[in-house]
């Protein structure tokens, strides 16, 4: 909503200063979107008087003009014709910045010194369109900025409106709001009408089909009226609040509203068939064409302000084209209704129709101000087009609204807000925003009535917080909560994300956040199967693109896109994780589950770059590190790593599904080839995917500790050979549940295939280190039970010692 | 004997001043009290000499050895130092060149701040609660005091999966299921992903919000600025000016808008804050009664406020992050800045 600050002094008689004005607005609740000056980065545009016009030497076309300023004479060229040696004009100085950021700049036109530029009224965006320089009226001040000279200065206030405040769309209602802020009475505009003698009554007729959707219809006429521009003040005044001047009819109806609030519609009395108004629901399927050449199809939820025979307007949003104001009008009906909020909205939605009518019906126009709307606009259309307002007004308001009394204790006041305040002060507050209040049953009790302007008090609480927001927050004093307090840890899916974050981040991933909607086909691309329940996805009714349709059902699709992004961007070395939901349709294919999920890719060097770092590259195992040191840190242990059935998107031989008791974790392995083709990625890539929502139901609570010895370690290792089929962690698992003495820890250091190894198998080094809790262990101890352990592993693996 | 004794002292002690490094200073050593050493020679003549001489040439000989040793230490410690320093003479390196540093990971930015807010708040008392991304009308609109064809809605441009279920716009709906399991007093803080329905500069169709409420007896809107303006001092600075001012949320009343001097020019006006001085930094008001009856708390025992706020905002102002798209975009030159 915009307002201007002269404007606004008509209606109260307040000191501040734009900035002031602004401030007090925002702070009382109106927030102040932007102020800005009209005309002014304008004030180096001066009176000027031209002291003598001639003929450039050198162009047929431009003339050279002797400028007097007010200080001095410069020269200027102009290029127009309709200026003479005695004119005012507007001189642009250099260093001026004309709207459109035109720099002006002294500079030489066809060898003439030029100081300067002489403006036309477009301009200085004055007007939108203008012949020649603008000639200013005589008797101006030399010297003095044209915008002040003019009484053009004005300063634009945008107000970001809350919707529960529709009175404040008008510049009176914002008026009313400056007059509680300075204590000044709020001077309403008087309608100034003479009526001829012809009733209006003989002429035209309203009926009003339903009453709900459209409780009060009232209506004017002026005949006579002659179509055409508006006049310069008022055409200024529109362009002021952001809107376009239509002809001098028109203009009122808009201007009325700016003014008051009230939207107003003006037909075509000739077009109006049977010369009377009915105002019904749309039949199913009528077809309407409004103002705007636009044709809809409408339902019988649609209210319709219709003639004898066929809609003419869309009730409350745009009136229809057949009975449009156009240049021969002669007579106008002027409407001026009130139409229930809800049915408005749903129409303006509806039909994609978002009008200023629209917008303040939804919201709840003022149905009090129905006449004084009607008068005003009648009263300055008769004005300004020559017409005469017959007499009378046709006001068809069967069932008058309840005016709302609201009880409001002072008691109640005092707790929520927490501020000493007494019956006098709470009645000096609301009466300043024009509510009625009257002493109520007790002593600290208050009967207030609500003017039709303010729908939005419906409640005792919305009482309080006008006195809030009138007493000001400001002065409201800051405390601490007392009471009880109920807290707890997080719960332990929380703790488990943070452990997971912690771990993935010390790990060196970075976490990336990608949008939770896709294409469509982007799980496709991995090649998931239509059967796989990925591939259900949640679509978005309505998306803002192609891009954005469906809900993620894997967040690997959005990562392989950020890993070419990076790449393009030279990044190299990468690794990255995601922790967020993924969307999938429930099992039993009613409802939605939400599941954690945490996805992390890596490609590129294992370590930064760098003088004294290897520049190998990671591989499968890299990743496999991680994701042990993630089952360590949420206390998870015997996880599976099986290299059986992977994801299709994995390379089938260097990938596994991870398994904890027949719960599925997730994957790790290489993206498969043809997917990095599909995302455009030329090196690399390994992935892993873990179902965090299962991670936290498994998680272990904390580490549970094992005691220490305090004797030494004998450590043996051995190197035994294999057949290549043979799994690692068969090795580790039999050494693990062997029921040998001793064994501490077992580890794999040396993998070994090649020279000195016969086809088909591989050499795989052991260390195993024995140690006693109770005692040191002697030579004879460990070389018994390490014995033991080699021929239990030769005999279940049909290993050799090499 | 005692001649001897002096000479040999004389002898041994000038040998240990001019061995030149620890080898030498060993051989010293060797030479005067080794097996066939010269002390030890002289010793064997002990068993020589009288009565009356032995105890007075035994006490001579260990002041000797004594001498010695405390020569000999004296020697060692300084030929140490010596080869210490010589060895070190060789040794340089360049301690410009970089360290050899381990991978460094990030968390996202929005992730920080939710973290640096959460406990915050946690210190006040408040739990962390979490809700659905995909929510029901009822918990995101109607049960917050948004009806259908209410020009509210039009404040939160919204995706929807189907008629009745949306992506949430807020993570208010949170109060809605919180209240609905607990009883008061409540003290939630609700971070979570959001969604609305526009798309440019300055709007992102998925954001992040973190919701706060509190409900109990007797709280006041007093106790709302209060918080707010703890957690405000405690995430920008003590010094930090804040101001409350009206404004309009369906779901609470009285409504107050929270700005905080900006951050990036301190007040006094820049592109940043629209040259207002002021950053709207989240919105907040007491429980609108309405909201209470749809959870059927009593409204006439309970009072409580809420509040809520964008994360990625609240990042950008923290960090100085001067484009939102930034956090969507996982450029790592990026990521790896927090």
């Amino acid at each position: 909503m915009i307002v201007t600050y002269n404007w606004l002094k008509e209606f109260v008689d307040f000191a501040y200063t734009p900035q002031e004005l602004c401030d007090r607005l925002t702070m009382v609740g109106l927030e102040v979107d932007a102020l800005d000056e009209i005309g002014g980065n304008l004030d180096s545009v001066i009176v000027s008087k031209l002291d003598s016009v001639d003929k450039h030497p050198d162009a047929d076309k431009l003339t050279v003009c002797q400028v007097n300023n007010g200080t001095e004479v410069v020269q200027v060229v102009c290029g127009a014709t309709n200026h003479k040696t005695g004119d005012l004009v507007a001189l642009a100085q250099p260093g001026s910045v004309l709207p459109g950021d035109f720099k002006i700049k002294k500079s030489k036109i066809r060898g003439q010194v030029s100081m300067g530029m002489l403006c036309s009224e477009k301009e200085l965006a004055l007007s939108e369109e203008s012949s020649g320089i603008m000639i200013l009226p005589v008797g101006l001040t030399l010297g003095q900025p044209v915008f002040a000279a003019l009484n053009r200065k004005d300063f634009q206030i945008e107000i970001g409106l809350t919707p529960n405040r529709p009175d404040c769309l008008s510049v009176v209602g914002v008026a009313r709001e400056v007059a509680a802020l300075c204590d000044k009475k709020l001077q309403l505009p008087i309608p100034q009408i003479r009526e001829s003698l012809e009733p209006i009554a003989q002429q035209t007729s309203v009926v009003i089909e339903d009453t709900d959707y459209c409780p009060r219809y009232a209506a004017r006429m002026i005949k006579g009226v002659k179509i055409g521009p508006s006049p310069d003040w008022l055409v200024r005044r529109l362009e002021a609040v952001g809107m376009r001047s239509i002809n001098n009819v028109v203009d009122v109806t808009n201007y009325v509203m700016m003014e008051l609030g009230h939207p107003l519609h003006a037909f075509d009395f000739k077009n109006l068939q049977d010369g009377r108004i009915v105002v019904r629901r749309a039949q199913e399927g009528e077809t309407f064409t409004s103002l705007d050449n636009q044709e809809h199809t409408l339902t019988a939820e649609d209210l319709m302000i219709c003639d004898g025979r066929r809609a003419v307007a869309m009730a409350g949003v745009m009136g229809g084209l057949n009975s449009e104001v156009q240049e021969d009008t002669e007579t106008i009906l002027l409407e001026a209704a009130y139409f229930k909020p809800t049915a408005i909205r749903r129409t303006s939605k509806r039909h994609g129709l978002h009008t200023e009518s629209s917008h303040r019906f939804e919201r709840g126009a003022d149905i009090d101000m129905i006449l004084v709307a009607l008068d005003r606009a009648a009263g300055l259309i008769a004005d300004l087009s020559n017409g005469s307002v017959l007499s009378g007004i046709i006001d068809n308001y069967p069932q008058p609204l309840q005016t709302p009394v609201l009880i409001l204790h002072a008691e109640k006041v005092e707790k929520l807000l927490d501020i000493p305040v007494d019956c006098d002060t709470i009645q000096t507050l609301l009466e300043s925003i024009g509510l009625q209040v009257v002493p109520g049953d007790s002593t600290t009790s208050l009967e207030i009535t609500v003017p039709s302007f303010r729908p939005d008090l419906e409640r005792e609480v919305d009482l309080i917080e006008e006195v809030a927001r009138l007493y000001g927050y400001e002065r409201i004093p800051a405390t601490m909560p007392v009471g009880t307090v109920d807290a707890c840890l997080p719960p332990l899916g929380q703790q488990v994300q943070k452990k997971l974050r912690d771990t993935m981040v010390a790990g060196g991933f970075s976490e990336a956040m990608n949008y939770s909607f896709y294409a469509e086909d982007s799980i496709s691309k991995l090649s998931v199967t239509t059967e796989d329940p990925r591939s259900r996805q949640i679509k978005i009714l309505n998306p803002l693109s192609e891009d954005q349709a469906v809900m993620r059902t894997s967040l690997l699709p959005s990562l392989l896109e950020t890993v070419s992004r990076n790449l393009s961007y030279r990044s190299q070395d990468l690794r990255l994780f995601e922790l967020r939901p993924v969307f999938l349709p429930q099992n039993n294919g009613q409802g939605i589950c939400e599941k954690l999920s945490l996805t992390a890719v890596i490609c590129g060097r294992r370590n930064p770059e760098g003088w004294a770092q290897s520049a190998a590259g990671v591989d499968f195992y890299d990743l496999k590190g991680i994701v042990e040191e993630l089952f360590a840190t949420i206390n998870i242990a015997d996880v599976f790593f099986d290299a059986i059935d992977t994801e299709p998107y994995l390379h089938p031989g260097k990938s596994c599904r991870m398994i904890h008791d027949r719960h599925f974790l997730g994957s790790i392995g290489e993206i498969h080839p043809q997917v990095l083709v599909e995302f455009a990625i030329d090196q690399p890539l390994f992935l892993l995917e873990l179902d965090v929502e299962k991670l936290i139901e498994i998680a272990g609570a904390h580490a549970k500790f094992k005691p220490l010895s305090r004797y030494p370690d004998v450590i043996r290792d051995s190197a035994l050979l294999l057949d290549s089929e043979v799994a690692a962690a068969q090795v580790l698992e039999i050494i693990q549940r062997s029921k040998v003495k001793y064994i501490e820890n077992a580890v794999l250091f040396d993998l070994y295939t090649g020279k000195g190894i016969p086809q088909g198998k591989k050499s795989l080094a052991v260390r195993v280190r024995y140690r006693d809790l109770q005692k040191t262990l002697t030579e004879e101890e460990v070389s018994k039970a390490h014995n033991k352990l080699i021929k239990t592993l030769c005999r279940q693996l049909g290993a050799e010692i090499r | 004997m005692k001649e001897r004794l002096h000479q040999l002292q004389e002898a041994a002690l000038s040998s240990l001043q001019q061995a030149a490094d620890l080898k030498a200073l060993q051989d010293v050593r060797v030479q005067f009290l080794g097996k066939k050493g010269t002390l030890t020679e002289v010793m064997k003549g002990m068993r020589e000499l009288s009565a009356d001489e032995r105890p007075v040439i035994g006490s001579l000989v260990n002041t000797l050895k004594d001498k010695f040793e405390t020569c000999f230490a004296a020697r060692q410690a300084e030929l140490q130092q010596q080869a210490i320093a010589a060895k070190m003479a060789n040794e340089k390196i360049d301690v410009t060149l970089p360290g050899r540093c381990a991978l460094k990971g990030s968390k996202h930015p929005v992730t920080l701040v939710t973290e640096e807010i959460v406990e915050i708040f946690s210190r006040l008392g408040f739990a962390v609660a979490e809700g659905p991304e995909i929510e029901q009308d009822f918990y995101n609109f109607e049960a917050l005091n948004i009806p259908k064809d209410h020009p509210a809605r039009d404040m939160q441009d919204t995706f929807y999966i189907s008629e009745d279920l949306v992506l949430r716009t807020h993570t208010s709906p949170v109060q809605i299921r919180t209240m609905l399991k607990q009883q008061p007093p409540v003290r939630v803080i609700a971070p979570g992903t959001v969604y609305r329905r526009d798309s440019d500069l300055t709007h992102s169709p998925m954001f992040h919000q973190i919701e706060g409420f509190l409900v109990d007896k007797k709280v006041t809107f007093g106790d709302l600025k209060g918080v707010l303006i703890h957690f405000l001092r405690e995430f920008f600075g003590e010094e930090l000016e804040i101001r409350f001012r009206p404004s309009f949320f369906p779901f609470t009343e009285p409504s107050a808008e929270v700005d905080i001097a900006c951050v990036i020019c301190g007040g006094k006006g820049c592109r940043v804050c629209g040259g207002t001085g002021w950053l709207e930094i989240l919105g907040s008001g007491m429980i609108d009664p309405a909201v209470f009856a749809s959870v059927e708390y009593d409204a006439e025992l309970y009072s409580g406020f809420a509040f809520g706020m964008g994360l990625e905002r609240i990042a950008m102002l923290k960090y100085g992050v001067n484009d939102l798209r930034l956090f969507f975009e996982n450029d790592l030159r990026f990521l790896r800045q927090f």
